[in-house]
This record gives C-alpha cells, sequence and structure tokens, in this order.
C-alpha cells in the first residue's frame, strides 16, 4: 500500500518535470537554433499596440506583458533560464559541498573545528540575507548571482556529505579496498562518491526548486541577474494586477508547477531511499 | 547557570563571525559599491568623494577595524542620499515588520501543529491525505506568487479585504494569511513525522496500558515532539524574515522590509547592510534562545 502510493508520487514528479523540460528545450531549440535569437527582438511601435493583450488575441496564444511582448515568448525565457540556472547552481554547490565534507573528515583537527563553526555559521545564517547583500553591492549581474547561491548554498551539502562519507567509510567493503591497497583519492572517486551519490541527488532535486524560488525573490526585489527572471516578471505583473491579472495568475502556476514537479519527485526519492521515514 | 553563561559566550561569538562574514563577503563579491552607487558615467571626482564618504579608501583592516568599532557603538551609518541616520531610520521602520512576523510565526506554529498531529493521528485516512497534498500546494507557490494571487482573490474579485497599507487589523489580515500558509505547511509536515516517529514508540504503550485517555497521550507525544519542531521553527525563521520583508513590499507596509526595498532601489547601500545587520543580529539571538529552551525540554539534546 505504502510503496504503491510513493511510486505513483515519484510518478507525478517526473511527469510534470519532464513536461518543463520538454517544453525549454524545445523552445531553446526553436529560437536559438532555428530562429537564431533569444527573444524576438524588441519593436516599441509594434509593441505598444499589443501592450497588455488578451490571451488568444493578435495571434497570440498567452497574450502579451507589460511591454507588448508575446507571454508564451517570455514565458519560455523565463523557464529555460530558471532552469538552466538552478541546475549549474545546484551542481556546483553540491560539488563543492561533497568535497568540503569529505575534507572534514581526512583533514587535520584544526581544520575540523574551523570547518564546524563555518558550516554551523552559514547553516543558521539567513542565507537569502546575506544573497540580497551581495547583490545590492555587486548589482544586478549574473557572477553576483551565482556566488550568492554558491556561498550560501554549500554548507547543507557539506553537512549531509560528511555524514554519509562517514558512514560508508565505516562499511566493510571499503575497509576491503584499503586493504588491496587503494589509493586515497580512487578510493573518494570510484567507492566514496557513487555510494554517497543517491542521497546527494535527492537533496539537489530538492535544492533545484530551492535555487529557483530564491533566484525569484532576488528577481522579485529587483536584484535578479537576468531580466528573463520569473521573479521579476512577477514584480512586473503585480503593478498591473487590476488591468490584467491573467498575467500574474499565468506566471504564479508555472512557476508552482514547476516546484511541485520537484518538490513531489525529490519526496518521492527519498522515501524510495529510505522508507522508514515520510 | 554556568550553561547559560557558556551559551551566551557562544552566541556572542557566532554573532561575531557573522557580522565579520558580512563584512568579508561584501568585500570579496565582485563588483564595486561604489561604482553600483553612481553608475558608470561617474566622474572620477564623485567616486572619489564618495569611497571617502563610505570610507572604502582605507585598507580593508582599517576598514574592518571602523565597521566593528562602529558596530559597538550601535552606529549603523548615514544614508547616502538625505544623509539620515540609519540607526533612527529602523528604529521607525522596525515595528510593522515585528508585529506581522511574530503574528505570522506563532499562528503558523498554532495551526501546522494541530493540523500535524491531526495528520498524524489519522494517518492514510482522507484527512491525512488531503492534508498533505494542501501542504505540498502551499510549498510550491513561494510568497512574491501567493500574494499577487490572494490580493486578486480576496481584494479585487471578493472585494472582502483591502489591498495595501497598514492601518487597521482589517489590512493586517492578508499579509498574515499570506506568511502563515507557507509556514504552517513546513510546521505541519515535521510535526506528522515526529509524531509518526513516536507513536509506536514503547513508552507510548506503556501510557497507553496504563489506561491514560487519548488526549493526554496526544499531550505526552506533542511534548516529546516540541523540541524538534521548535528547531525546524528557528531555521524557518530565515525564511520568515526574508518573507516579511517580501510580503511588506507588496503590501506596502512601511516595514524593514520596505525600507530595504527602497534601499535596493535607489541603491542606497548603507541603508542595505544596515537591516540585513539589524535582522541578522535579531535573528541570530532568537535562534539561540529556541536553542537553550530546547535544551531545557530535552536534556539530551546538549552536546
Amino acid at each position: 500500500m505504502k510503496n504503491r502510493s510513493l511510486t505513483k508520487e515519484m510518478k507525478w514528479g517526473f511527469g510534470i518535470l519532464s513536461i518543463y523540460v520538454v517544453w525549454a528545450i524545445s523552445w531553446f531549440f526553436y529560437k536559438f537554433v532555428v530562429k537564431g535569437t533569444f527573444l524576438k527582438p524588441y519593436t516599441p511601435e509594434l509593441d505598444m499596440k499589443l501592450e497588455l493583450a488578451l490571451p488568444l488575441s493578435n495571434g497570440l496564444t498567452l497574450g502579451a506583458d507589460l511591454l507588448g511582448r508575446s507571454l508564451l515568448e517570455v514565458l519560455s525565457a523565463g523557464l529555460t533560464y530558471s532552469l538552466t540556472l538552478s541546475m549549474i547552481v545546484t551542481i556546483a554547490t553540491a560539488s563543492i559541498g561533497i568535497l568540503m565534507g569529505y575534507m572534514a573528515i581526512k583533514a587535520p583537527s584544526w581544520f575540523k573545528l574551523v570547518f564546524d563553526l563555518l558550516i554551523n555559521l552559514v547553516f543558521i545564517f539567513p542565507s537569502i540575507l546575506i544573497a540580497i547583500m551581495i547583490m545590492a553591492v555587486a548589482g544586478q549581474s549574473m557572477q553576483g548571482l551565482i556566488f550568492a547561491m554558491i556561498i550560501t548554498g554549500w554548507p547543507g551539502y557539506a553537512k549531509i556529505a560528511r555524514g554519509e562519507a562517514k558512514r560508508v567509510l565505516a562499511l566493510t567493503y571499503v575497509e576491503g579496498a584499503r586493504a588491496i591497497g587503494i589509493g586515497e583519492i580512487r578510493l573518494f572517486f570510484t567507492i566514496i562518491i557513487p555510494a554517497i551519490l543517491p542521497v546527494m541527488i535527492v537533496n539537489m532535486v530538492l535544492g533545484i526548486s530551492g535555487v529557483i524560488i530564491s533566484e525569484a525573490a532576488l528577481g522579485f526585489l529587483g536584484l535578479g541577474g537576468s531580466p528573463y527572471s520569473w521573479g521579476a516578471m512577477l514584480s512586473a505583473a503585480k503593478t498591473v494586477l487590476l488591468e490584467a491579472p491573467h498575467i500574474a495568475m499565468i506566471l504564479s502556476l508555472t512557476m508552482a508547477g514547476l516546484i511541485i514537479g520537484l518538490n513531489l519527485l525529490g519526496d518521492g526519492l527519498r522515501d524510495y531511499l529510505d522508507p522508514n521515514k515520510g | 547557570m554556568s550553561r547559560f553563561i557558556q551559551k551566551t559566550l557562544y552566541a556572542l561569538l557566532t554573532i561575531f563571525v557573522a557580522l565579520t562574514a558580512i563584512f568579508f563577503v561584501i568585500r570579496l563579491s565582485p563588483g564595486d559599491p561604489v561604482e553600483t552607487v553612481l553608475g558608470q558615467k561617474a566622474t572620477q571626482e564623485e567616486i572619489l568623494k564618495l569611497q571617502t564618504q563610505l570610507g572604502l579608501d582605507l585598507p580593508i583592516s582599517k576598514q574592518y577595524k571602523n565597521y566593528l568599532k562602529a558596530l559597538s557603538k550601535g552606529d549603523l551609518g548615514k544614508t547616502i542620499f538625505g544623509n539620515k541616520d540609519v540607526k533612527e531610520l529602523l528604529k521607525e521602520r522596525m515595528y510593522p515588520s515585528i508585529i506581522l512576523a511574530s503574528i505570522s510565526v506563532t499562528l503558523a506554529a498554532i495551526t501546522g501543529i494541530f493540523l500535524g498531529i491531526m495528520a498524524g493521528y489519522k494517518k492514510n485516512q482522507s484527512f491525512d491525505k488531503f492534508s498533505r497534498l494542501i501542504s505540498l500546494f502551499a510549498l510550491s507557490f513561494p510568497i512574491f506568487s501567493l500574494a499577487p494571487l490572494m490580493v486578486l482573490f480576496f481584494s479585487i474579485k471578493l472585494n472582502l479585504l483591502p489591498v495595501s497599507e497598514w492601518i487597521s487589523i482589517k489590512h493586517m489580515l492578508l499579509p498574515i494569511v499570506t506568511l502563515v500558509i507557507p509556514l504552517s505547511a513546513v510546521v505541519m509536515r515535521v510535526t506528522r513525522n515526529k509524531y509518526l516517529e513516536e507513536v509506536h514508540s514503547q513508552w507510548v504503550m506503556v501510557t497507553r496500558s496504563k489506561g491514560l485517555g487519548e488526549v493526554s497521550i496526544l499531550l505526552r507525544i506533542l511534548k516529546v515532539c516540541l523540541p524538534t519542531i521548535l528547531n525546524v521553527v528557528s531555521i524557518q525563521l530565515s525564511v520568515v524574515i526574508a518573507g516579511t520583508m517580501i510580503t511588506e513590499t507588496i503590501f506596502d507596509i512601511p516595514g524593514m522590509g520596505s525600507l530595504l526595498f527602497d534601499g535596493i532601489q535607489n541603491r542606497d547601500y548603507p541603508i542595505v547592510q544596515g537591516v540585513i545587520v539589524y535582522s541578522t543580529i535579531t535573528y541570530m539571538i532568537i535562534y539561540f534562545l529556541i536553542d537553550f529552551i530546547n535544551e531545557k525540554l530535552d536534556p539530551r539534546t546538549q552536546s
């Protein structure tokens, strides 16, 4: 009974996510490979006429936004941007986290002390605040955004990786590998990484949705790294809530759908790996 | 009592390290605050003037010393535009934020714990399934996408509640609900999981075989779950702080969040730094207070 409902959760998550991924990839191919531009160039005269056009009017499926750009196009650009950015950031963050977490086991004790303090600090630090601070100083740049996301994100992964690696290192087959004379680096890449990867992947799936939300929150505050940020679009849509409520609605629902997909998949995977919980 | 002193010292150390971290992360991050403030067309003269005003022309060790010295006096600097004292501005603006955040957290904790226990008690029945589904949705709408929908529904479509400002209880309702929804969903999930962990343990069986009523058993389980829940609430506080700020900008509440937002818009970087430093210190004090309460509730967590 329990197992069946869990796989259902994962299936739903996977299904929702694949719609989004197919959407993003096909839009990217259509625009970038076929048309050769990321977005239709902005033409004020033509676009002003389309400003806040309703869905299914003027040949626009979802209508137009504040600047008269096709909402579907802007939405797709935002999706591609948000998915790519969050995946890059999550992979980078998790890699740094795994490396630091493993080093914390192997390193001399003074390093462990510093590491513990650092992890505890960043862990209880209101991370969005430090991201806001960085972005406010750095100006709205992509480097600043990625820097902010990575610096606030890695301790979470490091904490989990350290715990997992400690558990794996105590297992008999690691001892066996050591007895054959495996080198430290080879041990890390061929034994530790594959063993801790499942747990890390679960956290990365949930982490991606976290990155998407924080990125959009920064964009909403006017601190995003790109005009394609969903947060920035929502912030603009909020100002025309009376005239064109459908824009905010479409944006919110699209974003929520993506996050629901990621959360379902992450939760499902976690319960699948650790059936005692959940 | 020595435990309390030990804890306080550790909290002070952490706050000190956090303030140091704020300083160095700002200096390390790509981009130049002066250029961000003035834009790229600024003359050399203007740049130099602002650098001296902000103390950014000094060597970094000297800057750090000045920063700590000013903070120890509670001085958060002056705003770039209007030359106002940041501390005074914060004093003016903090009450709405504090009211909003504390009411929301309290309400979210109460509803979350209640729903979580109910869901755990009725595990796999329709109430449980329904509330899990709702909590999934609640967690998937970030505050800035939930709030416009709420405004749209309750203020524009139904015309029940005012859209913005901060005058009466009626004005507070929508912002509070917006904050309570995602937060109570998190609390509900944790409570449910912790309840299910505890409910099959032997001590519950003992109390049951002694003939205690369902309600008093539930209360006893709740007492055991409380440290875990409090812990999660304290971690969620950082989400609350950010959420309060975003909610304030959406509903036009004259709190610290809208102060921060204005600071960001005007590129008034002392305001941004002031709000961040202030909320970090507040957050950490609350975090350590909860930590201390947790130890009192469950002596096993002492380490």
